[in-house]
């Protein structure tokens, strides 16, 4: 069924990280507004945790503490996305340090049944959001490595590191039974940076975070149209009346923006990571059915890319009239521009002899992707 | 379309990878059992001052149960976990409630079959006899089959239950509310009958221990799969909750089935009544045969009841001295040893009928052969019946009445292979290895806390010259007499002389080795308080190494994203079945009624989930499920075994259903801490906005 490429609807994404204590509130809010389906995914975020030493003793004792947070994923029309990104934030009130952060990013979507929802109007709050941020994906395959990336995020004071679970598929499975060897899992850390600082921001973490090395994993940006960010990197004892995060915060209010807070200024790269940051890549995630992904997966690697990393998720419907499937996983590529639509037609052509019903293609730029690997294609 | 080429890895790579692979895992294996060993070898040579014995046979059980521990868990990663899941995902979606129902009830009902629990519970009640508590030996010698099948029917009933629950999006803590007081209640209703009171501890502890290490991470991932497949339960634990049910409504088919029974069962009577012949017809309700019963008056009885078996005295000392004969000692004795009859069941009466030199030439232990071997065919047709039929189950419900494919087939089947040929060395390595050195400790834990010196053994010196016996005085002019004895590294040792003991007419002397106790002839409660440390540290090691806990903290981790640890959860949990254990052993060290250690726990349970979320009460009442698993419950009751013995208890019971429900408490309130913990961030924001 060509004609499922060929309708490529421009849609975006809004993706909206709470606290697990407002993911009621989010889906309520969500259902107001007129969304007729909503990805929930499980994740968790990560703060530093400063307390005082034992004993009276000086000085600070700093380590890292996480909150159960969820994520929903929808789509709408481009037209309404800032609305919508207003909208969630006023009801879950993410000016607040600590409730999460949301974000909304303009991409295509290919889907069987694209039926954009008609934002209802009058729910829409008058939050300010910042237009100049960028995200930061890391997929990591060591266990622990999410930790550890953002442990060095926030000691960059970066952002509030997001943390989902994956699962890597691609080389793995090429290998027989010895994949087993391999362990599968992967760790998805999402950072919402600076668009100034962005690029700065990504060699410190891949030189920090070891990313150069065999095994590091895969770190990119995508872009985001608008979003409010969550500054609460620390939590526990303040020396002062307001965190230095919360004071940035209130200043980007201010400001409307950060770029007055450029800081990498006059960085110079380490020569390695600098080669293999490869530029002009597509970011194609698909959504399908649970244990579906083995067969769109191996189409994307039949038509080019390296391999992908899926996630489980949990599917919301608020039509009576959807299928009813809850149980749905999100694959997750990064190729070169030249490979994406080669990939996204075998994705459609597997989506079209299966008949998934739940399955929805959207496609991003990936403007730098950094990979251990010599060519920088895609091993997400 | 094309397709994709195998990637070749040359062999050393290869070869590589597997060690890697196989390093770590095993390494993984080694520390989660270290403490248990370390603990127990520590125990039994600084406090009990012995050397373990049988070290070679129990270093290579050792080295099995790491083996076996490494393989069983990966294939249950590998195979089995993500089959059940597949089914539990598309049961809903192409079955409906009504196959769920179904499945649920063959599942369960055929997970009891298959591992069966009754095993482990006849050993708690090895020492239960037909005068004391008659229903509870009827229900375990005599129609263990009844016995069986109502715990499979509670099983299949709570699995199915289970699954209905994650289908209508049901929380957990109704069925709490209402199983938990039903059991409390008709547990308390029994504890009225003599008869039906006995079975009690049984009825607990077999919703305990029903729940095998293949059954639970197979239940868990189905209900993980229906419930993702329904997809109404918020929150990144939802799932479980079926092991806690497959733990209660057990419970409640013994109880019904002892009360099914009671009318048609005598009463309690004494040992002399059940064994005279005036209530032989009454006894032999219980046992088959007279030749029954007077091997049971052998090997559960004592003097009294030997003696009113036979009317006449002769006979009874004719057929007391008959045990020299090895084939009437089979028939008498069963398993145990001419030495173990002696040491534990003879009066003194008896053991001067039986000569001292016929008992040093008697064989120590009455089965011989090749052991290791015997232990691996045996295990070998354990694990097959308790993996295969399951997995049967699930792959003919998945390929042939869901129609669905079975994704990465040789991975599942490579892990059904591993979990065979774990459970078969875990298995073994626990008989050959750990049970011994749990035994090696536990039996003769009680010197710890009694004050009189237990009889060790007995040596006879030919010829004894009594001339050579020496006399102490002490200060108020009392006289002792001894000799000079040597230890086993040759130095002589004073030892009291005991006249009675030397016949001049073959000039023999027989010397009975007393150890003493270890905290002197009076001092016990320091005694008592390390026997309740060793406890505690017995439960909390042993549950560390519990594989059905590992898969369920692992996927408690990956479910909550790692804001749950697997370590926690299973730190929490050990430390529950330590604090369980210590409060079973004090149940037996002060014969404090089953009931009374039960009930009370179960209602501060109540207490706690009403205050607990949603997604830690699952959590948590699925982890006293899992706690009494391969590696704890022989070495609990070896524990319970050597101290119930010594204090002449009843049963072992109820040590395990304590190592059952501390562990919920354990989790409730570590749940509570860490829900307090991750709030903190968020309510602090909440009240500076309610303020603001």
């Amino acid at each position: 069924m060509d004609n499922f490429s060929e309708t490529r609807h421009e849609v975006a994404r809004i993706t909206c990280i709470v606290h697990q204590q407002l993911s009621g509130e989010v889906t309520n809010c969500l259902r107001t507004l007129g969304v007729q389906s909503v990805l929930v995914e499980s994740a968790r975020c990560v703060r530093q945790r400063m307390r005082a030493r034992f004993s009276g003793l000086p000085g600070l004792l700093v380590n890292l503490t996480d909150d159960p947070m969820e994520i929903f994923r929808t789509t709408v029309p481009r037209a309404s996305a800032e609305r919508v990104v207003r909208a969630l934030a006023a009801t879950a009130d993410l000016h607040t340090p600590g409730h999460g952060s949301i974000y909304a990013q303009d991409l295509f979507e290919v889907a069987r049944r694209c039926d954009p929802p008609e934002i209802q109007p009058g729910v829409d709050g008058d939050e300010i959001v910042l237009r100049d941020m960028t995200l930061l994906t890391g997929i990591l395959s060591m266990a622990g490595s999410g930790d550890a990336l953002a442990g060095i995020a926030l000691k960059l004071g970066a952002a509030v590191p997001v943390i989902s679970l994956g699962s890597g598929t691609g080389i793995r499975d090429r290998l027989g039974l010895l994949r087993i060897t391999i362990p599968p899992e992967k760790e998805l850390v999402h950072l919402m940076v600076p668009t100034h600082d962005a690029a700065g921001l990504q060699r410190l973490l891949i030189e920090e975070g070891r990313f150069d090395r065999p095994g590091g994993g895969f770190l990119y940006q995508t872009p985001i149209r608008a979003g409010v960010v969550d500054p609460l990197m620390r939590i526990g004892r303040q020396e002062h009346a307001a965190s230095i995060e919360q004071v940035i915060a209130a200043i980007d209010d201010l400001k409307k923006g950060t770029a007055w807070r450029k800081r990498f200024l006059g960085l110079e790269p380490g020569i390695d990571s600098a080669r293999r940051l490869v530029r002009n890549h597509r970011e194609i995630g698909f959504i399908c059915t649970e244990g579906q992904t083995a067969a769109f997966v191996y189409a994307a690697m039949c038509a080019g890319a390296a391999g992908a990393t899926t996630a489980r998720l949990r599917r919301l419907c608020f039509k009576d009239t959807d299928d009813g499937v809850a149980a749905c996983e999100r694959g997750i590529l990064c190729v070169p521009a030249a490979m994406a639509s080669a990939v996204v037609d075998a994705l459609c052509q597997v989506a079209v002899s299966c008949g998934d019903p739940v399955f929805r293609l959207q496609l991003i730029d990936a403007p730098i992707v950094f990979s251990h690997q010599r060519n920088g294609e895609s091993q997400p | 379309m094309q397709t994709l080429p195998k990637i070749h890895i040359p062999l050393r790579a290869a070869i590589a990878m597997v060690r890697d692979y196989a390093r770590s895992r095993v390494m993984e294996q080694v520390k989660s059992v270290a403490f248990i060993i370390l603990y127990l070898i520590g125990f039994q040579m600084l406090v009990l001052r012995t050397a373990p014995a049988q070290a070679l046979q129990i270093s290579v059980g050792v080295g099995m149960v790491v083996f076996g521990l490494t393989f069983f868990l990966e294939g249950l990663f590998l195979g089995l976990m993500p089959l059940g899941e597949r089914v539990g995902l598309q049961l809903p979606q192409r079955g409906g409630i009504v196959a769920i129902i179904v499945f649920g009830l063959l599942l369960g009902v055929g997970s009891t079959l298959a591992e069966p629990a009754i095993a482990a519970l006849q050993v708690a009640g090895q020492s239960v006899t037909p005068w004391v508590a008659p229903l509870l030996f009827r229900l375990l010698e005599n129609e263990p089959g009844k016995l069986v099948i109502s715990i499979g029917a509670g099983v299949g009933v709570a699995v199915a239950f289970g699954m209905v629950r994650f289908y209508y999006g049901v929380s957990i803590k109704p069925f709490v509310f209402i199983l938990i007081p039903l059991l409390l209640i008709a547990s308390v209703a029994c504890a009225l009958d003599p008869n039906l009171n006995s079975i009690i501890g049984l009825a607990w502890d077999a919703g305990a221990v029903t729940t095998g290490p293949v059954t639970v991470p197979l239940v868990l991932a189905l209900g993980i799969g229906v419930s993702r497949a329904i997809g109404k339960q918020k929150g990144g634990s939802s799932g479980f909750g079926i092991v806690m049910m497959a733990s209660a409504f057990p419970v409640l088919g013994v109880l019904i089935l002892g009360a099914m029974l009671n009318s048609s069962t005598p009463a309690p009577v004494s040992e002399a009544d059940f064994f005279s012949p005036a209530h032989r017809q009454t006894a032999l309700q219980l046992v088959d045969s007279d030749n029954e019963l007077l091997s049971m008056a052998f090997q559960r009885g004592g003097e009294t009841g030997r003696q009113a078996f036979f009317a006449d005295e002769e006979k009874y000392r004719e057929t007391v001295t008959s045990l020299k004969d090895p084939v009437v000692r089979r028939n008498l004795l069963g398993k145990m040893s001419l030495q173990e009859w002696f040491l534990q069941r003879a009066s003194d009466t008896e053991r001067a009928w039986i000569p001292v030199e016929f008992l040093q030439k008697a064989p120590l232990t009455e089965n011989s052969g090749s052991e290791i071997v015997s232990v691996l065919r045996v295990e070998s047709g354990r694990a097959m019946r308790a993996v295969i039929p399951l997995t049967a189950l699930l792959l003919i419900v998945l390929l042939l009445f869901l129609r669905d494919k079975l994704q990465r087939a040789d991975e599942v089947v490579l892990g059904i292979g591993f979990t065979i040929i774990g459970m078969i060395l875990l298995a073994s390595g626990i008989h050959l290895g750990l049970a011994p050195l749990g035994d090696q400790v536990g039996r003769p834990l009680p010197r710890v806390f009694q004050s009189v010196a237990l009889e060790e053994g007995r040596i006879l010196l030919e010829p004894f010259d009594p001339g050579q016996v020496l006399t102490s005085f002490q200060l108020n002019g009392e006289s002792e007499q001894f000799f000079y004895l040597k230890d086993r590294r040759g130095t002589p040792r004073p030892v009291p002389f005991d006249p009675a003991r030397y016949d001049p007419q073959t000039q023999r002397y027989e010397h009975i080795i007393k150890r003493p106790p270890l905290f002197g002839p009076k001092l016990t409660l320091a005694g008592i308080g390390l026997v309740l440390l060793f406890a505690f540290g017995m439960g909390f090691g042993s549950t560390l190494a519990e594989p059905a806990l590992r898969a369920l903290g692992r996927t408690v981790e990956e479910l909550t994203v790692g804001t749950i640890k697997r370590t926690d959860v299973v730190r929490a949990v050990s430390i529950g079945v330590g604090l369980g254990l210590i409060v079973g052993v004090a149940r037996i060290l002060y014969e404090i009624p089953t009931i009374w250690v039960v009930v009370p726990p179960y209602l501060l349970l109540l207490l706690l989930t009403f205050w607990s979320e949603e997604e830690f009460a699952g959590i948590a009442w699925d982890c006293g499920g899992v706690t009494t698993g391969p590696v704890t419950v022989p070495l609990v009751l070896a524990m319970g075994m050597g101290i119930g013995g010594e204090l002449n208890v009843i049963d072992g019971f109820g040590v395990l259903a304590m190592a059952s429900a501390y562990p919920v408490i354990t989790v409730l309130l570590y749940g509570m801490i860490v829900r307090i913990r991750q709030r903190r961030s968020f309510e602090r924001t909440e009240k500076a906005n309610e303020n603001g």
